[in-house]
């Protein structure tokens, strides 16, 4: 890669900011999937049942 | 599939499944990086900005398949009601909607040193930024609906009918846009693609393509583990 | 026949009495249409030139802005929920509403536009082209426009989210039916194939919104 061509900028920028999006994308899908993880794993330390005691019930 | 209607032993599967679609993804990013920013030649017009291409192609094909996945989902959820459908076109609609974005910014940015402005109507980006409108529209449904087995189908009528639309959508921006623009300013990738580009477009499109099913298999774990936390705090408030 | 009749003319008449949606559309799109010239500026020839593409994105939002009236009323006071308990199809229901909107809105909008067309210099000898597919267009919009307004009946910030989602339905016939009614005499060719396509959109919006919107209206009401 030329490191002296004229429009070097926007080629940095595009992948810069894919790097970004992407990376992102990846830690808050990630992050969030754990997050729920425990959630789940805490309710179900405290023994809440995991159907609704209501028949029926949405 | 009747198996997997079963959202545990689907977690099961994709607990399975994760680590090594997570590994190809990183192998073929590396590889694709490599083949776009140093082997890749320059381009005899466009320079070294024609490296943009292999992060602005690839990201528009993912927001393309995320949407026909989604649509697919959409249909399988009304058709089958098959119970994970709802989950994996819901997950899926972020991860299309942020490459989208990326597809319209790259291409920004791709376009500003070839045709001097930041956003041009052309036919491409026009349907692209479409495509995210769609994607908005989808996502703000399943936000604007407070109970999920109706958002489920009311999103899914939704996606079905902006699959349909799609087509049509790039047939009338193309057409409105040689009406407007006759001669071709600018072909994107040049006259043919030379294999020298073409190797790289490609690795970096299978990466991109590793990356979109790894997220998607990511985004469905969560959408499960959301429901069944749902369920279980109204199971909990149903005992009290 | 006669039930379908029925909603038809129930609709109808509630659009036209004061406070009805299409008062608010009709007065949107003369607002529309006095407001650009004086914001743009009298240049004749630019009027000219921007007329055809004006009259059509006026015609879709004064469409748009009365959509929420279609369903919303009915779902407020019951009388929806009792609509989908009848022996009338859903289907056909969606289908009378939307036939009812335009009857009321969409097409004296239609109709009119050619000759608020003058205030904006339209070129006279496209007069007839625009008439001519913004009748047919007219129906589709009105069509569109029950579609979504039937997936986001009862919803709160409906009105952002109708937008949105209208804006990709309502993006292909605005493309072809500005190049039906656009362009000078070398362009004939082209608007002809422009209308037949925009005649082929309408058939679609035929199919699809009723079969849609019921399925939406299914959802929201179970």
């Amino acid at each position: 890669m030329d490191l002296a061509a004229p429009h070097l900028g926007f080629v940095l920028a595009a992948y810069g900011l894919s790097l970004l999006v992407l990376g992102g994308l990846v830690l808050w899908l990630r992050h969030r999937s754990r997050t729920l993880a425990q959630a789940v794993q805490q309710l179900e330390a405290e023994g809440a049942p995991r159907r609704r005691a209501i028949a029926g019930a949405p | 599939m009747q198996q997997f209607a079963n959202p545990r032993r689907f977690l099961k599967l994709i607990d399975a499944v994760e680590p090594w679609a997570w590994a190809f993804t990183v192998i073929l990013l590396a590889v694709g990086l490599y083949l776009s920013l140093v082997v890749a030649p320059q381009d005899y017009q466009q320079g070294e900005t024609v490296r943009i291409m292999f992060v602005h192609v690839p990201a528009a094909w993912m927001a393309l398949l995320a949407y026909l996945d989604m649509a697919l989902a959409s249909a399988v959820a009304i058709i089958f009601r098959h119970p994970l459908a709802d989950i994996a076109a819901k997950a899926a609609a972020p991860i299309g909607a942020c490459f989208t974005f990326l597809a319209l910014a790259t291409g920004s940015l791709w376009g500003k040193p070839m045709w001097g402005t930041w956003w041009v109507w052309d036919a491409r980006l026009t349907s692209m930024f479409v495509l995210f409108l769609l994607y908005l529209g989808y996502i703000a449904i399943w936000h604007a609906i407070d109970d999920p087995g109706r958002a489920a189908r009311i999103a899914a009528i939704v996606a079905l009918v902006g699959c349909i639309n799609l087509p049509i959508i790039k047939f009338s921006v193309d057409w409105w846009n040689t009406l407007h623009q006759p001669a071709s300013v600018f072909r994107i990738g040049g006259p043919t693609l030379h294999p020298a580009i073409l190797a790289p477009l490609l690795v970096m499109g299978a990466a991109y393509l590793a990356l979109f099913v790894t997220l998607h298999l990511t985004a469905i774990r969560a959408e499960i583990m959301a429901r069944r936390l749902r369920q279980m705090e109204l199971a909990r408030a149903d005992e009290v | 026949m006669t039930a379908l009749a029925a909603v038809i003319t129930r609709d109808l008449r509630l659009a036209l009495r004061q406070g009805g949606g299409a008062g608010i559309a009709l007065g949107f799109f003369l607002t529309v249409l006095v407001l650009i010239p004086l914001g743009i500026g009298p240049d004749v020839a630019l009027l000219a030139r921007i007329a055809p593409g004006t009259l059509w994105i006026a015609l879709l939002l004064s469409v748009l802005l009365s959509a929420d009236r279609i369903f919303e009323p009915d779902h407020d006071d019951g009388s929806l929920e009792i609509m989908t308990l009848g022996p009338v199809p859903l289907e056909l229901i969606v289908l009378a509403k939307a036939a009812a909107h335009w009857l009321a809105t969409a097409l004296p909008m239609a109709l009119a536009a050619p000759f608020l067309g003058l205030l904006l210099n339209l070129d006279p000898a496209l007069l007839l082209p625009l008439g001519l597919s913004m009748l047919p267009a007219s129906l589709a919009l009105s069509l569109l426009a029950s579609l979504v307004a039937a997936v986001t009946v009862g919803l709160k910030r409906g009105g952002l989210l109708l937008s949105i989602l209208a804006l990709p339905l309502y993006l292909p016939a605005l493309i072809f039916g500005v190049a039906a009614s656009a362009g000078d005499d070398t362009l004939s060719a082209s608007r002809s194939a422009a209308l037949l396509i925009l005649l082929a959109l309408v058939l679609l919006a035929l199919v699809i919104a009723p079969f849609a919107g019921a399925a939406a209206l299914r959802a929201h009401l179970r």
